[in-house]
Order: C-alpha cells, then structure tokens, then sequence
C-alpha cells in the first residue's frame, strides 16, 4: 500500500471542504468553523445572464471571490433553484480565456492579429471611421446589431444619436415568427402562458425541458405532475417528448396539424363561442380557411394517423379553458413560420382560455395593471434613466429591411428586432443601399446567423467591423476593433421587467469588482464612445447608480432594497387573471385600441393580399436519400454563448448528428462512424449519432458546436455547427429560415 | 430516535439539465474532468416511434451496509450517527479498496486532495446549517427531496410513504439510502 501524499493535498485543497473534511461530525469546532465561513461569506441578489431568461439568483461570495452561484431563495417563480447554465456563472466570471484589453486587427481578416490597445485608442479608431463611412455614405451605412438584453439600450443609443434607423436584435434567429404572430393577433408581444395551472399542454417543438427556462420548467413539471397530458410535436423525440406523449410530425407541417384541430373543433362544436363573439373578430373568415383541412387532409400532410389528430383535438378541448398550445420560442423553421403560429393563437382564442388559470394572459407589469382598481396599488410604474438628451436626427433613409412599413410585407417585421439576415445580403449587394459598418454587441452573427461563410464574405467589404463580447467570438475573430465587457456578475444594468401573473422587476449588479481591471460595462463603454464620437450628451447620466435611481423613483421602491434583495414583487398578490372570476370582464391585450383579438388580420391582408388568415403552404418534403436537417437547444448550453465556458465546455464538448437507425443502415453509417454532411455548395464533418429517437427523414444536431475562432480554446473546431449548412434565406416576417435545408450524409 | 438522512430521487421530475452535477462541483470544490454526482440518460429504449427516456442520479448510496466503510483499511470511510457515510481526508491513504468494493461505482480519487471523494450529502457544509445538499435545493424539475426519514413529518419520509420506492442493486444487501421512485415514469 503506497500511501498518499497527504501534504500535496493540503496544498491544492482551498476552501471549507479541506478545512472541514475532516470532521466526523458537527462537533464544537465544525460549528465555530461554519459560523466562520459565514461571517467571511456573503450573499448578493442578481439576475443571471446565462441565457435570455433573466432567472433571479444568489451569489456566494468568500473572500471577495464568487465561490457559487444559487437560485434566489425569495422568488418562488423558480423556488430558489438555477439551471447548470446558471451555477456555471462563476466559471465564465473566472475563465482566464475571457477577452481582457480592447484590440485592434492588426493582420488580415480571419488570421487573427491584433494588438493590445487603450480604450481611448479603440474608441478614437472606431470614431473616426464612424466618421469617414458617414461623411461618405450617410449614417445609415453603419448597422448594429446586439443580443435583446436591458444593456443593448445603451449600444443602440449610439445608432440613435448618428441617425441609422438599422438597428437589429437576434431575435430574427430565434422567437421573431412568433413575436410577428403575437403583435399581429394581439397588438403586443408580452403575452405568457400559465403552465402550472394548464390541464391539457400541446407542443409543437417548444423544448421546455432542454431550452430551459427555471420558472416555465417548474410550470409545466407542476402541470404534468398534476395530472395534465402534455403531446409533443417533434419530429426528434426530446426530454420533453419523453415526458409526454411523441408525435413525431413529419418537418414543415405543423400548421395542417392545428387546421385540423380548428376543423374538427367547428364541426363538433367544441370551442368557446361566447369568448369568440365578445372578444375577437374575423373567426368566419378561419372558419372558411379550416373548412376543407379534415383530418384526413392533415393525416396525409403530418403524417399523423387521423385518428390520433381527433383524439388530441378532443381531449383538448375537454379541458377547455384550462388548456393551451404552446406558442414556442425558437421558431423561425419555414419562410411564413408566422401563419403557423397565428393558427396557434386562434386555437387558444378558440379556447377561450385568455386571461385564465391555464391559459394565456397579458404579462401584468405596473402598466397593465393600473386600470384595474382592485390591482392599481400593486402597479410600481419605473421611469427612463438617461435624463435630458437632444432630439435625435431623424433617418434620412428606410430600413434596409423595410421593417414596420405599414402596408408592405415590411409590417411583420417587428421593428425592434429587424430582419438581422438583410445585413450581410446588404453588404453584398448594396441593395436597398450599401451598410459598410457593422458594430456588433454580444452577438455573434457567424454562428447565430444563417449561412456561416456568406457572413464571413460579407464582413470582408466592411470598412468597419467592431464586436464586444466577454469571449473571443467568432465574429471578434474577424472584427477590426474588439471590445472587452465585463461579465453579469461585475455590472449594472438597467431594471428588467420579468412581471408574470403579478409584477416583477429585478437588479443585475455587481457582484464581486472587476476580475480583470481593463473590462468594461456595456453602459460605459457606450458612454465614452458616445463621448468619442461627439454624442456625449445621448448619454446624460453620470452613472449607473444615478441611473437606477431615476428609473426606481416613480415607484417608490428604494435603490438599496433593489441592491439588498435583487428584485421586487408585491408579497401578498394573487396571481390576477382579469377574466378570473367573471369570464366576460374586460380584457383586452394592451395596446390593442380596438380591443377585439385579430382572429383576421386587416394589417396582414392590407401588406400580403390573401394572408389575413393563415393559409395553409405545403412545402417539399426531403426526397430519396434527402433529409430534413433540424437543430436545437441542449440543457446545459445558451445558443452560441457557453460552449467555451469550462465547466459547460467539460459536461459537452462537442455535437453529433442524429440519424434514424433504419436510415443509417441503408447508408452503411454505424453508431460514431465520421460522416460529411452536404447541403447545397456547403460541407460538414460531424460523427454520427444512430439512434431511434428521430423520425428516418429527419437528421438533427444541438446548436452553437463547430466553432471557428481558435480564440475560444475549448470549442473550436469541436463539432458541427448547423449554422454554415443552412443557406441566408429571409422569411416573411424577417426571420431566418431553420428547418427548410435537405442535407445528404455519407460516412467517411 | 437516531436520524437517517436520505435522498429521494423522484425520477418522471427529472429532466437530465445537470443543474445538480454543476451545483455540486462548485459546492464542494470538485476538480476539473471529476464529478460527485451526474445524470446520465437511460435510454431511449425501444424502437421508433415507441420509446422511453429517463435519466437517473447516480452518486453514493449511502448504505447502510456499506462496503466501502468495511474494506478501509484506516477507518477513512466511515457512517456517521446520522446515518452519512463519510471519508476523513485527513486519514484517507488512498488505497483504493473502497472503490472496488463500492457496487455503484462512486467513488474517485480527488485529483486535488488524492483523497478518495464521493457525494457526502453536503453533509458538513450545508445539512449542519439545515440547508438541504446543493443538488437538492437547485433542483430544476423538483426531482429530488432530502431529509431525515426516521422523522415521519419530514419531507423525505411523506415521499417515501406515499409512493414506492426502490434502492439500486438491493442484491447486495447494501441497504442504501438514496431511494428512487418511478411512479409516472413513461
């Protein structure tokens, strides 16, 4: 028996777990010990940015070092719990790979040079050819383009205050079809859904269970753990699949699944026909549309037997009002994905089931809630922050998407987003006009946008590509300046408002001071630019505090009780359905001025004459030897974010692609067997996953694998990144396309 | 009555995110590539399109037979009055033998300490504060419950009463206490 060296470990051990290892039990000295650690050891209340879902949570500081981060034990919306994204917070906070001094390119586009330089020079760089590129194409040559987060208010401020209307958000690569859908039948996109109390869930893609959002998860668990079915529509069979009832649904045919449902609904007169007549308008003219789609019709379209479409059909609408169909988060899979998802919310609207428990409902911020007399007291209104500012000069120009143009397709873009996709495609070809600066804030456009190397080619006929991210990026990779943010935990943001079925505003602040001194917040790193740029006065506060206080002070809730408890939410509300207790209350969705839901779109039929009502498209389906190529999300990554995060990068380093395993074997292709996968022009090697959880004309693999940038040290080059397989097509409602790419695969 | 700690896994809640495997790392400082706890997937089973998908938390069981406890040669591995078996560092010459002798293979030598390392319940660090172990109160799906189960009002014990429960390998006559229950299992 070799004995260990015990003084090695005492050396690399650090922290509680050494010095109390020993102890057998709680003796006298363990709990000295741990009333030690506790006194060293404090807690602050933040918002987690592992994702976009803003969970509340609690960090663990010894020390002046983040030793762990914890759910918020206060917020029962996530019962004080945070996903694996969210613990591994402290791991990205401390990543020595982090981005640490701004850089400038100093070599080729793509060879990776750059020098370490100041802040003043990166700023000074960067303003002057802002400068050059307005002076010679006007300010609407320069777009930018962030991740929606509270902090990409100050990134836009600067667009605002040159006058370049184009402005684009991610979410054409994620929810846009969806948000368009929303807008257009409810006049607002801030609309969720009450799982916990729903009896009956239908998904149609929705991954609850590996996209994980903490509060929905709890939602949808406590649903089917009490007793709610909950059917998936997925041509792959998910985690949530497996925890429902699979319906393997044959790729771009959701929408004749819910046409069916709406038919068979009328026929049998299984919808709610008061909350029809009361609430909405235009239900004739969907009755029309859904006339001939039977559920035979749908059968050969899905690939659902018939009688499988009936029976979901009416035991869904047995469970009527408390019942919904999810109406998905990640959804731009077909160009007019949007049709699919109004056919969504006309089942729901058929339902009756707005503004009820299992249903659907406006999110109850200060806004929504003043109206209501029995509610107003829980309204705490929040203010701007940024105090004066000059008028901003009006845009001489349009969009180069044409987004929000009233009577044009432009209409289903939603504005706030834009089509993100219409960049590199104006880049390219100069139309409608040239963009020849791309400023890019914790986005990363290679991997998160559609067509890998038609991004690349288009980033190399800018004059000006600058990226700030907390990661050397794929796109940092081929940017001329690279701006160093600090993370979540060492910054401010402005409020967020996460309200649910009662109101809820939440702090991110810093949790520890700045792990690497020459990092930067989004807020000033935007504020000294501005101030480079001569646009100082866009920016009128002198900090984050001063910026908070104004935003916290019409409602009244102190600055240091946001700090000492990370958010607000009145304790003693019940959840507020406004047709709760009488199902004909007023109940409009806000900003709806006619108040009546639009079951028929004027504004829809006015831009795409005979679109009014989701009309049904049938898409080609993968031929012989074709496959449909699907992606999605994994538990313990965010989209393009975290693969390089090590905690995240170690549980999962790399992708497969899933392939049936009767399609497998006609292409001699074994469980790990090397393939290459073809779409088009572009090629991909991958390793293949044979598996019986996919549908055989259907192949898949997780998102955000396949990295380009050797700066990301962990996940370059480690799998297959979907994003340079699928061709930069535009739907109609300014989203990317996802799902409508046929690959061929063969081994290696 | 004497105490007896025990974890419950409530595995149709489980949805696989490893919010416990990350929680754990940082909890108990685990080094890099090494893990006191994961959830790995069994499954899919079956053929297309009928198939089953569960994960199941794998970490020490807690035996009260337990083996590792009767094979160490310096008494390291120990069970303490509170039904946790638990490894003292300090007398811990890493021979090994526990990991062989452990059925459920959860044991490791910890690559910082050269100790043998193995899930403790958060036993020192947490359930002395009364807060439940890390994997335990980060639960996303709300799989997994923890507490005294000789205390018939603990949460664990209501759990363990209500439903039937199954240890892994009872073969061995291990007597674990980590219990899991597959009522609604698909």
């Amino acid at each position: 028996m070799r004995r260990r060296q015990f003084l090695k470990g005492a050396l690399y051990g650090t922290g509680s777990m050494i010095a109390l290892g020993g102890c057998g039990s709680l003796t006298k000295v363990d709990q000295k010990t741990l009333a030690a650690n506790q006194i060293a050891e404090k807690t602050v209340y933040s918002t987690c940015e592992m994702c976009t879902s803003r969970c509340t949570m609690a960090a663990k500081v010894r020390d002046g070092k983040v030793i762990k981060i914890e759910g918020n034990p206060n917020d029962s919306s996530t019962a004080g719990t945070v996903c694996a994204r969210g613990s591994a917070g402290v791991s990205l906070l401390y990543d020595p790979q982090r981005i640490k001094k701004p850089m400038i390119r100093t070599g080729e586009r793509g060879t990776g040079k750059f020098k370490e330089v100041s802040w003043d020079e990166a700023y000074t760089f960067i303003a002057d050819k802002v400068t050059q590129i307005q002076q010679n194409y006007g300010p609407e040559a320069i777009a930018f383009a962030s991740r929606i987060n509270p902090q990409d208010a100050f990134f836009r401020q600067i667009a605002k205050a040159i006058g370049s209307p184009n402005t684009f958000s991610h979410e054409a690569t994620c929810p846009m079809t969806k948000t368009t859908a929303l807008e257009m039948t409810f006049g607002n996109p801030w609309i969720a859904a009450d799982y916990g109390n729903a009896k009956y869930i239908i998904t149609s893609g929705r991954n609850f269970f590996e996209g994980i959002h903490v509060s929905m998860v709890k939602g949808v668990m406590k649903a089917v753990q009490n007793g709610a079915k909950l059917v998936v529509l997925d041509p792959r069979f998910s985690v949530t699949a497996a925890k429902g009832e699979w319906v393997p649904i044959k790729g771009a045919t959701d929408l004749a699944f819910f046409m069916a449902m709406a038919n068979i609904m009328i026929k049998e007169n299984l919808y709610d026909k008061d909350f029809i007549e009361n609430y909405t308008e235009g239900f004739d003219k969907w009755v029309e549309a859904v006339k001939d789609k039977t559920p035979e019709w749908a059968e050969k379209e899905t690939g659902i037997p018939k009688e499988k479409i009936i029976e979901i059909t009416r035991d869904f609408a047995a469970k009527r009002p408390n019942a919904l169909v999810e109406f998905g988060w990640r959804t731009p899979w077909t160009p007019n994905d949007y049709q699919c998802r109004r056919a969504i919310l006309i089942i729901n609207l058929m339902m009756g089931n707005w503004e009820v428990p299992g249903g659907y409902y406006q999110k109850k911020g200060a806004g929504v809630l003043q109206p209501f007399p029995d509610q107003a007291g829980y309204a705490k209104p929040t203010g701007g922050g940024y105090g004066p500012m000059p008028p901003a000069p009006k845009p001489s120009k349009g969009r180069i998407d044409g987004a929000g143009v009233k009577g044009t397709p432009g209409i289903l873009i939603p504005v706030a987003d834009g089509a993100v996709g219409q960049i590199p495609e104006s880049i390219l070809t100069e139309k409608p006009y040239a963009i020849k600066g791309w400023l890019v804030h914790r986005f990363n456009p290679v991997i998160s946008m559609t067509e890998s190397e038609r991004i690349i080619e288009s980033f190399k006929k800018l004059d000006l590509l600058v990226t700030c991210d907390v990661y050397m990026t794929d796109t940092a990779y081929y940017s001329d300046v690279v701006l160093p943010e600090c993370t979540y935990l060492e910054r401010y943001e402005p409020i967020i408002d996460q309200s649910g079925l009662i109101p809820k505003i939440q702090l991110r602040q810093p949790v520890v001071p700045l792990v690497y001194p020459d990092t930067k917040p989004a807020w000033l790193i935007y504020k000294e630019l501005g101030q480079k740029m001569g646009i100082g006065d866009f920016f009128s506060f002198k900090d984050m505090e001063e910026f908070l206080e104004r935003q916290l002070k019409p409602s009244g809730i102190a600055f240091d009780q946001m700090k000492e408890k990370g958010f607000w939410s009145p304790a003693d509300m019940k959840p507020f359905y406004m047709r709760g207790k009488d199902p004909k209350a007023p109940a409009a969705p806000s900003l709806n001025e006619k108040g009546k839901m639009h079951i028929f779109s004027h504004e829809i039929e006015e831009a795409i004459p005979g679109q009014g009502i989701p009309v049904y498209t049938k898409y080609p389906q993968p031929g012989e030897g074709e496959f449909r190529f699907v992606q999605g999300k994994v538990a313990v990554h965010t989209n393009a974010g975290t693969h390089n995060v090590p905690v995240l990068n170690e549980l999962m380093p790399t992708n497969s692609l899933w392939i049936n395993s009767v399609s497998a074997t006609k292409l001699g292709i074994k469980d790990g067997d090397n393939i290459v996968i073809t779409a088009g022009k572009y090629e991909h090697k991958g390793v293949a996953k044979v598996t019986e959880a996919i549908r055989p004309d259907t192949v898949f693999c997780y998102h955000g694998f396949g990295r380009i940038s050797p700066g990301l040290k962990r996940a370059y080059g480690k799998g297959i990144n979907d994003n340079k397989l699928i061709p930069n097509a535009i739907g109609e409602s300014g989203n990317v396309v996802t799902s409508m790419t046929f690959v061929k695969i063969r081994k290696v | 009555m004497a105490k007896q700690y025990a974890m419950i896994v409530q595995v149709a809640k489980c949805i696989g995110c490893q919010a416990c495997t990350v929680a754990c790392k940082f909890q108990n400082e685990v080094p890099d590539g090494q893990y006191r706890t994961k959830t790995p997937a069994i499954g899919p089973k079956g053929t297309y399109p009928n198939l089953s998908l569960f994960f199941e938390k794998e970490a020490c069981q807690m035996c009260k037979n337990a083996p590792c406890v009767k094979v160490c040669p310096t008494r390291a591995s120990y069970k303490n009055e509170d039904g946790v078996v638990l490894v003292d560092v300090d007398k811990c010459v890493g021979c090994k033998y526990c990991m062989t002798a452990c059925p459920y293979d959860a044991r490791f030598t910890n690559a910082k300490t050269g100790a043998v390392d193995k899930c403790s319940f958060c036993y020192e660090i947490r359930v002395g504060n009364g807060q439940k172990p890390a994997c335990v109160s980060t639960c996303v799906g709300g799989a997994l419950e923890f507490g005294n189960i000789n205390d018939s009002n603990s949460d664990a014990a209501k759990l363990l009463a209500k439903y039937k429960a199954q240890v892994r390998k009872p073969e061995f006559g291990t007597i674990p206490n980590v219990y899991y229950i597959y009522e609604g299992v698909k």
